[in-house]
């Protein structure tokens, strides 16, 4: 387990995360009525691979998809198949990739055509506590304090956050050390340092917190079948605060060397 | 992709009730859907005394929800 990662590490990093963002935001254009999962899950690897990337969750512990697709009240870890998007549903689009020995991995929830107010609120609301978790990625600050501040964030709205699954730590491998969870109380678990990479990723559900697997072994739904939403970015500690590494690194060139001195 | 989260320990009060054989007892819980549970002390063979009507913290694991470890008095 390496937790720090050298300025170098951290560009090649941020490279895998562009190409996630990239690729999601093909995924979301092809979000429409009418598409299949399978459909998404194709596209996803063509331009995986077109990049001279490789896809990050095919085979992974047997998932048999590049893509992870959720709709509605799948949570997280749904399998690509004939299912058909229809007015009206959200979906959840996780992906990951390899680039240069690097993983990248993020997420979003979309909306199907035209989606109800409360789908929508839903899905600010879910993006809004990923925010509010990136925010205490700042040196000396805990993992728990990025937990604490997604659930309040969450909770505050009336939503319930998943416990079952969590963020976790990201670089040469998929899941690294440490384990992010979305709740819990501030000021516990590990310490946050410069040059660490976590992938935060609230789920949120309308109803209640309780998770079932399907018999696939895979997709996660909520157990009172209400809607649930996820997002997720990969995100590098640095002496000036988070770094999101889908984008531009936000505090200076000039300092940029010294990110992890 | 998320993680599946690593189950751990829960930590909740309780009051001993009954000592029983093996250095084990039987602890009333504070506040949990089950009553009690059988718990032995933490820390290998030091001679803890507990006695009935102690507070004590135990930590439950997931895995058996029926048997806790006695992590100190409260």
């Amino acid at each position: 387990m390496s937790l720090q990662k050298s300025w170098g590490e951290l560009e090649t990093m941020a490279r895998a995360a562009r190409l996630v963002i990239d690729t999601l935001d093909i995924l979301e254009e092809a979000s429409v009525p009418g598409t299949t999962t399978l459909e998404l899950d194709r596209i996803a690897r063509e331009a995986i691979e077109k990049a001279g990337a490789r896809p990050a969750f095919l085979g992974y512990r047997g998932f048999p998809g590049t893509l992870c697709s959720s709709v509605n009240e799948e949570i997280v870890h749904g399998i690509p198949g004939s299912r058909k998007l229809r007015e009206g549903d959200i979906i959840g689009l996780d992906l990951g990739c390899i680039l240069g020995g690097f993983f990248g991995d993020s997420a979003r929830t979309v909306g199907v055509g035209r989606v109800s107010d409360d789908a929508s609120q839903l899905m600010n609301v879910t993006r809004e506590a990923l925010h509010a978790g990136i925010e205490q990625c700042c040196p000396d600050k805990r993992v728990g304090d990025i937990g604490h501040a997604v659930q309040t964030h969450a909770e505050s709205h009336g939503y319930t956050v998943v416990r079952e699954f969590v963020g976790h730590g990201i670089g040469t491998n998929l899941h690294e050390e440490p384990q992010v969870p979305n709740y819990g109380p501030p000021g516990r678990r590990e310490r946050l340092v410069p040059g660490m990479c976590l992938a935060i990723e609230p789920m949120v559900n309308v109803g209640g917190p309780e998770v079932e697997v399907l018999a696939d072994g895979w997709t996660a739904v909520t157990r009172d079948r209400r809607l649930s939403a996820h997002f997720e970015y990969a995100v590098a500690v640095t002496k000036h605060g988070p770094w999101i590494l889908s984008e531009p690194y936000p505090y200076g060139q000039l300092e940029a060397e010294a990110v992890n001195a | 992709m998320p993680e599946p989260a690593e189950r751990e320990a829960l930590e909740v009060e309780g009051t001993v009730r009954e000592l029983l054989p093996n250095a084990l007892y039987r602890v009333e819980l504070v506040s949990e859907e089950r009553p009690s549970v059988t718990a032995h002390v933490a820390g290998g063979t030091s001679p803890t005394r507990l006695r009935p009507g102690d507070g004590v913290v135990v930590a439950i694991t997931p895995f058996d929800a029926g048997r806790g470890r006695i992590v100190r008095r409260r």
